[in-house]
């Protein structure tokens, strides 16, 4: 409790919670909304042809969607950070929070043997292994959760 | 920033409330003589207005909400006479929609079969035709508002009947339906986002031995998150219009999303590019500047979507 109430004291904390700048919490909040719409749109579209949909385009041409991830990804770290230690008494003692960032935890770390998954397909391969489809639906399942869970904080948490 | 209302939005909604009715006789008139003269292109053309209208009805309704703020306890002017005609306007827009999208689904199949499919074209042609009757009835109505003397119907009917109504009082007093739709509101975003960036990332250059033509069956996947938007977002409108008719990041935010829908008919007609089956298309200028025209305007719609509570108006 100590820590978090350090945390929430720090100058960037009080100004992202406190400033009636449009540049503070309103743009932190927006840019991570974006950084979610390009995460989990890339990670989606990706997941959709690894479970069958445009068929005809091999693997290999969705290497861009682990860039568009690793940018996004970063966005929303940084972001999401600088929202927790603005309120962090608040985000860290409430459960409802931590299962967001499990779900969030649990989406991104099926993206890694994803990503292995196609940086090692032969560069014409089309075909999906069972177990990538697999990966590829609890992804698409998890992302849904993360962003529901992240959604009703602000009923749940913050209402 | 200067008031919304400096520019008055009743204005512009006396502007729009002609598209969904005029526009409908023209995209009728369209399919009816391609029918006669068995013109394949003309169809699609014909298609692609209905598809436009159907964009176009979404700021007819909004700026209707807005002018009935605006009109509302004027001597001569009758709450239940404009009630009536929005709660008409609402099923009519239901209707534009739901035509709006088998039109849609229409064109995107004519891309992989070279053709419209009769049937499709019959089942948009018919939608269109109801919604053309149930927005002239609302054009009907809210003549009435201003002009008592036609002899309106409204009456006096009880407030808690119409389902503009029903709809507000759901999404407000339900414990779940707000937070319900706004988590389907974002799941959206992200499918329609991620689509899109596919397909413009393509057009930019990225994924370029891929035949453009590849990448068609994620439009669809696309179109379901624009969908789920559409009426998420409808169901907010409908159930606080007042949060929203005052504020000028809404109406910005209706703006970038009129682009990206105009956008997303053309991507979706976009012949010599869907054209490219052996990867040999690359995009010429004006094709790059829509790419990136595409996704700013996602970008910002998203944008003013997000900063509606901070800009302007508090929630």
């Amino acid at each position: 409790m100590g820590l978090l109430v350090w945390l929430e004291s720090l100058p960037l904390s009080v100004w992202v919670h406190e400033s009636p700048s449009i540049w503070a919490q309103p743009t932190v909040l927006t840019l991570h909304t974006m950084g979610m719409a390009v995460l989990v749109g890339a990670s989606s579209v990706l997941d959709l042809r690894l479970l069958g949909i445009s068929r005809s385009i091999p693997l290999s041409a969705f290497r861009w969607v682990f860039r568009a991830v690793a940018i996004s990804l970063a966005v929303n770290l940084v972001t999401g950070v600088l929202l927790f230690m603005a309120r962090a008494t608040l985000w860290g003692t409430a459960f409802p929070f931590l299962i967001k960032i499990l779900l969030v935890v649990a989406s991104a770390a099926t993206l890694l043997p994803i990503r292995t998954y196609v940086l090692q397909s032969d560069p014409e391969q089309r075909d999906v292994s069972s177990r990538a489809k697999m990966l590829a639906m609890i992804s698409i399942a998890a992302w849904a959760a993360a962003i529901t869970a992240g959604r009703l904080l602000a009923y749940t948490v913050a209402g | 920033m200067p008031s919304i209302t400096s520019f008055n939005l009743a204005h512009v909604h006396l502007l729009l409330n002609h598209v969904p009715t005029i526009g409908s006789v023209a995209a009728l008139g369209l399919l009816i003589v391609a029918f006669i003269r068995r013109d394949e292109g003309l169809k699609l053309v014909g298609l692609e207005v209905l598809f436009a209208i159907a964009l176009l009805t979404l700021p007819a309704y909004m700026t209707g909400a807005a002018a009935f703020q605006k009109l509302r306890g004027q001597p001569g002017v009758s709450d239940t006479a404009i009630r009536l005609h929005q709660d008409v306007a609402l099923y009519g827009f239901t209707w534009m929609e739901f035509a709006g999208f088998m039109a849609w689904v229409t064109l995107w199949q004519a891309r992989r079969r070279g053709r419209a499919a009769r049937g499709l074209v019959v089942t948009s042609t018919a939608l269109l035709l109801v919604s053309f009757a149930v927005m002239a009835r609302a054009a009907n109505l809210g003549g009435d508002i201003r002009h008592p003397e036609l002899g309106g119907a409204a009456g006096t009917i009880d407030t808690a009947e119409f389902l503009a109504s029903k709809i507000s009082n759901v999404m407000v007093n339900s414990p779940w339906a707000w937070p319900a739709s706004e988590t389907a509101h974002f799941i959206g975003l992200s499918l329609t986002f991620g689509v899109l960036l596919a397909i413009n990332l393509r057009i930019l250059g990225l994924m370029k031995r891929v035949p453009f033509a590849d990448l068609h069956r994620l439009l669809p996947w696309g179109m379901l998150g624009f969908g789920i938007n559409l009426i998420t977002g409808m169901l907010f409108f409908v159930g606080q219009p007042k949060q929203y008719i005052d504020s000028a990041p809404f109406y910005w935010k209706i703006v970038f999303l009129m682009i990206a829908g105009a956008n997303f008919l053309y991507l979706t007609v976009f012949r010599k590019a869907w054209a490219d089956t052996r990867g040999a298309w690359t995009a010429s200028g004006a094709d790059k500047t829509m790419a990136y025209v595409s996704m700013f305007a996602w970008l910002a719609a998203l944008y003013c979507g997000r900063m509606l509570p901070f800009i302007g108006h508090a929630f």
